[in-house]
């Protein structure tokens, strides 16, 4: 699940951590009640400082897709319907965002951005 | 909150050429603080004056709230130290080192120790002289560790080890802080390792301090920029400009690096009649050499 995170990334690493929580509740990899791993657990098995973890989940908490049950751990909530897919959503926005950011910086024009994109799906896409 | 090393003025001299001249430094409680400089910067000598080992010409060192070197014997009791080279008796076991230690210190946690033993694979009958030097670093972290001190001081812990090695320290070095809420001050020139770790850097070259900073205010804050049309002469920019030079003989614009960078700065730019044509982040260690690099330049006279 934490798979790829960067520390050289400008993108800190909490915020990333949070991401990657998100994105596991959204695909329905962390369903309803199921239990995010101990901030010391995580820490040792990233190799970050626990208050990284310990601010991951504290920012997911108040954006309302886990609870922390002080002395218990931190466990998924239970989501309005639709909320899973809207975070899906949105993850697929920064996903493009992330590789129009790229193609610009390269100079890949957006038509060939596309083409390159049909051939890899193998169909049209307009 | 309060900070567990506090250091003010601080001026040292040892011999005619090195000196550690007007340091100041905060270290917060419950921070992992790194603490970066070349080799030669100064940082073992100021790991020794905050343990009292050796004493300052002039300046206040104040560790977990008492004076240094004056309440040494207080302080130490509750610091945990791992000296750059191991410094104990090869003729002793790991076992009879761990009750060696032990001895000294009133809050010994010898389940901790225990617990290390087996998850370092050390083996309590062997001389630490046979150690190879992974299991000589893996005990003394062990060591330190099981002193159960609110501060420890590590002095290049993991320079030179095999990468499992250094998972392994650092591991255990995390699941302590995430245990104990201590304070943790390593000093490193292995950039990468800290900038998984820290919440604060300070660096070091010749004897002072060149930056003290949250890392991620550090990382936020330093960029290279693409400038067209800079002037030559640029005057209060609301940054701090640290390098700059023509890129590709001058048509490709100037290669800028700057630090205390904030996203609507370029506007600064614009009132010059110049522009930015693009703002690239930089990680820690591109930040750390080009810093360096400018207090060089500026201490060689070098100005540019």
């Amino acid at each position: 699940m934490f798979h790829g995170i960067d520390p050289r990334s400008p993108i800190p690493l909490y915020v990333q951590i949070a991401e990657r929580v998100r994105l596991a509740i959204a695909t329905g990899t962390l369903g309803s009640a199921a239990p995010l791993p101990s901030v010391r657990q995580l820490a040792a098995e990233l190799r970050v400082n626990p208050a990284t973890i310990t601010q991951a989940y504290r920012d997911l908490e108040a954006q309302g897709f886990v609870e922390i049950r002080h002395g218990a751990g931190t466990f998924v909530r239970e989501l309005a319907p639709g909320r899973r897919a809207r975070e899906r959503s949105q993850q697929a926005a920064v996903l493009v965002r992330k590789l129009l950011a790229e193609a610009r910086r390269s100079g890949v024009s957006l038509q060939e951005l596309q083409r390159a994109l049909e051939t890899e799906l193998g169909v049209k896409t307009t | 909150m309060s900070d567990a090393i506090q250091i003010e003025r601080l001026h040292y001299r040892a011999g005619k050429t090195f000196e550690i001249k007007d340091l100041d430094l905060h270290v917060p409680a419950g921070s992992i603080y790194g603490f970066l400089g070349p080799n030669g910067s100064g940082k073992t000598t100021t790991i020794r004056l905050i343990l009292g080992l050796l004493r300052p010409l002039s300046g206040r060192i104040t560790v977990l709230g008492d004076p240094m070197p004056e309440q040494h014997a207080r302080v130490l009791a509750r610091v945990g130290y791992v000296p750059e080279q191991p410094h104990l008796d090869a003729t002793l076991t790991v076992g009879e080192l761990i009750d060696f230690q032990s001895a000294f210190y009133p809050r010994w946690d010898q389940a901790r120790a225990n617990e290390l033993v087996r998850s370092f694979e050390l083996d309590d009958d062997q001389l630490f002289g046979r150690l190879s030097k992974g299991q000589k670093a893996k005990l003394m972290i062990l060591l330190a560790l099981s002193q159960r001190g609110e501060l420890l001081l590590l002095d290049e812990p993991t320079d030179g080890l095999d990468p499992v090695v250094r998972r392994d320290i650092l591991s255990a070095l995390l699941t302590y802080v995430s245990e104990r809420g201590s304070t943790i001050f390593i000093s490193s020139h292995l950039v990468h390792e800290l900038e998984r770790v820290c919440d604060w850097v300070a660096v070091m070259d010749d004897g002072r301090l060149i930056l003290e900073a949250p890392l991620e205010k550090l990382k936020q804050g330093t960029k290279r920029l693409v400038v067209m049309d800079a002037p030559a002469e640029i005057i209060n920019p609301p940054f701090r400009v640290l390098t700059r030079e023509s890129a590709n003989g001058g048509s490709a614009g100037e290669n800028w690096v700057v630090g205390d960078w904030e996203p609507g700065m370029t506007s600064y730019f614009e009132g010059v009649g110049a522009s930015v044509r693009d703002v690239i982040d930089l990680d820690l260690e591109d930040g750390f050499v080009e810093l360096l690099r400018s207090f060089r330049d500026v201490k060689g006279g070098v100005r540019r």
